[in-house]
């Protein structure tokens, strides 16, 4: 059996105090990661957090700034919420094809960008989105673009004794379509092969990709091409995403794959997204 | 060995204060502690749904909560479905439909199928693949799984 510490309290200010008591804290929101992590040895955690009766990590809501969905929102929550479905459906297609509807019963969208996976599936809709990022500590609160948050595999801009407490969609929100495709071996519980997501702005685009690099990225080439060139041809401006991602081989499949089927997507993206 | 915690919760309608070890899954304390043994353990990382249970009312993979989370819930496990000797309509459906051939996925397919005609009782083909997205069946019996939903939920 694991052994740990475990404390569960609604006190921030105790909260910031225990993240720095140790050196392995690990604050545990759905547990999806973290409880997996910890069987597999990945994670050895000598005091568990559990943030669940932390009610400033709880909001979600939208008003004059944007969307903010606080660190303790599950995805299926997220999922059902009327103005992401209505102004940004992106993020809720992203967080639709996470594991399975169990798993979104418990997970979050904190816990899946704190994993910092490069496959996480809700990141390339927020790459889309310029999500910010809010974070609070015992010094205050600062806030981050989410491409500044992913900082490698496994690796977030978080300093110890730091937590996510919300992220943010600001507004104007997009003109046009978004759309996210999501390559895996199967159908559900399965992390991205590659994932792709493409928001049209009216005249404009923007690509983000999962998987593909040490962090998710931008194709800035493709929407370089596109944005600023008014590249209409979108097999042209699809090709050139592979000057934006390095991608490896592993057990999900080969790089070469990986860049054909970026390709691929990226020009079905731009085919729904701007029109054929 | 793990520290212990006492934990109250209600568990198939019935209030229970136990001790739960920090370390334990609550898939774990409820074949272990709570001997409920309908509740099966597959792949024990959120893959297979075997462990399906409702926590507050909604399905979640047991083998992925730790047990002290438990602490002030409410717990429903395949052992609560039947009321005095009487079988859920979903029970006997899977029966007359035989959806199932060596039974083990069944338990948490029903756990995830009783939450989804709670929040949805007329689901559609789309409905109820979502809903039991997470279960897995190796001897494939999803069709019968899925006539047996339907018809369960035009009773
Ligand atoms: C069977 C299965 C299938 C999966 N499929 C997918 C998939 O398809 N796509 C995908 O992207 N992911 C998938 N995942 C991974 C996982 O479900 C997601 O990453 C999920 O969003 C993590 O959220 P959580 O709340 O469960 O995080 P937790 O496990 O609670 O936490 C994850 C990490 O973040 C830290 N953390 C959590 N919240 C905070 C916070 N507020 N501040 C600071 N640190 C925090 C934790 O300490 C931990 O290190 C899958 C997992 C499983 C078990
Ligand atoms: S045992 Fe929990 S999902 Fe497989
Ligand atoms: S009946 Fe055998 S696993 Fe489903």
């Amino acid at each position: 059996m694991l052994s740990y510490e475990y404390v569960k309290t609604g006190n921030l200010q105790e909260v910031f105090k225990l993240l720095e008591s140790r050196e392995h804290v690990y604050p545990l929101a759905g547990g999806t990661d973290l409880i997996v992590g910890m069987r597999g040895g990945k994670f050895a955690p000598e005091l568990i957090l559990d943030l669940k009766d932390i009610e400033e990590l709880k909001e979600l809501r939208e008003d004059k700034k944007g969307i903010t969905i606080g660190a303790l929102v599950t995805l299926n929550e997220i999922c059902l919420f009327k103005p992401v479905l209505d102004n940004i459906p992106i993020l809720s297609e992203g967080c639709h094809s996470v594991g399975s509807y169990m798993i979104r019963n418990r997970a979050t969208i904190a816990g899946n960008i704190c994993n910092a996976s490069p496959a996480a599936d809700t990141s390339a809709p927020l790459y889309c989105l310029d999500a910010v990022v809010n974070i609070i500590g015992s010094d205050g609160t600062r806030s981050v673009r989410v491409d500044e948050f992913f900082t490698g595999p496994g690796k977030n801009a978080l300093k110890k004794g730091e937590l996510v407490q919300s992220i943010t969609v600001l507004k104007p929100y997009p003109e046009g379509r978004g759309i996210y495709f999501k390559a895996s071996r199967t159908g559900s519980v399965d992390l991205a092969t590659v994932g792709v997501a493409v928001q049209s702005w009216g005249e404009r685009v923007k690509v983000a990709i999962g998987a593909v690099a040490p962090t998710p990225v931008r194709a800035l080439s493709v929407e370089n091409a596109v944005n600023e060139y008014g590249e209409k041809d979108w097999s042209k401006a699809a090709a050139l995403v592979n000057n934006d991602i390095s991608p490896i081989t592993d057990l999900r499949a080969s790089r070469e794959y990986r860049y054909h089927i970026v390709e691929v997507l990226v020009r079905r993206g731009l085919e729904k997204t701007m029109g054929v | 060995m793990s520290e212990k915690i006492t934990i109250s919760f209600t568990v198939n309608g019935e209030n229970e204060t136990r001790e739960a070890a920090v370390g334990q899954t609550l898939l774990s304390f409820i074949r272990d502690d709570l001997h409920l043994t309908g509740t099966k353990s597959g792949c024990e990382i959120g893959e297979c749904g075997a462990c399906t249970v409702l926590l507050n009312g909604k399905p979640v993979n047991s083998c992925l909560v730790l047990a002290i989370e438990l602490n002030g819930k409410e717990l429903l496990t395949i052992e609560g479905l039947s009321k005095n000797g009487e079988l859920d309509k979903l029970q006997q459906e899977f029966i007359d439909h035989a959806a199932f051939q060596c039974g083990y996925c069944t338990p948490g397919m029903i756990m995830s199928a009783k939450a989804l005609l709670e929040r949805k009782p007329d689901p559609n083909d789309e409905d109820i693949n979502e809903a039991l997205s997470g279960n897995l069946c190796r001897c494939g019996a999803y069709q019968e799984i899925r006539a047996a939903i339907k018809d369960a939920a035009k009773k």
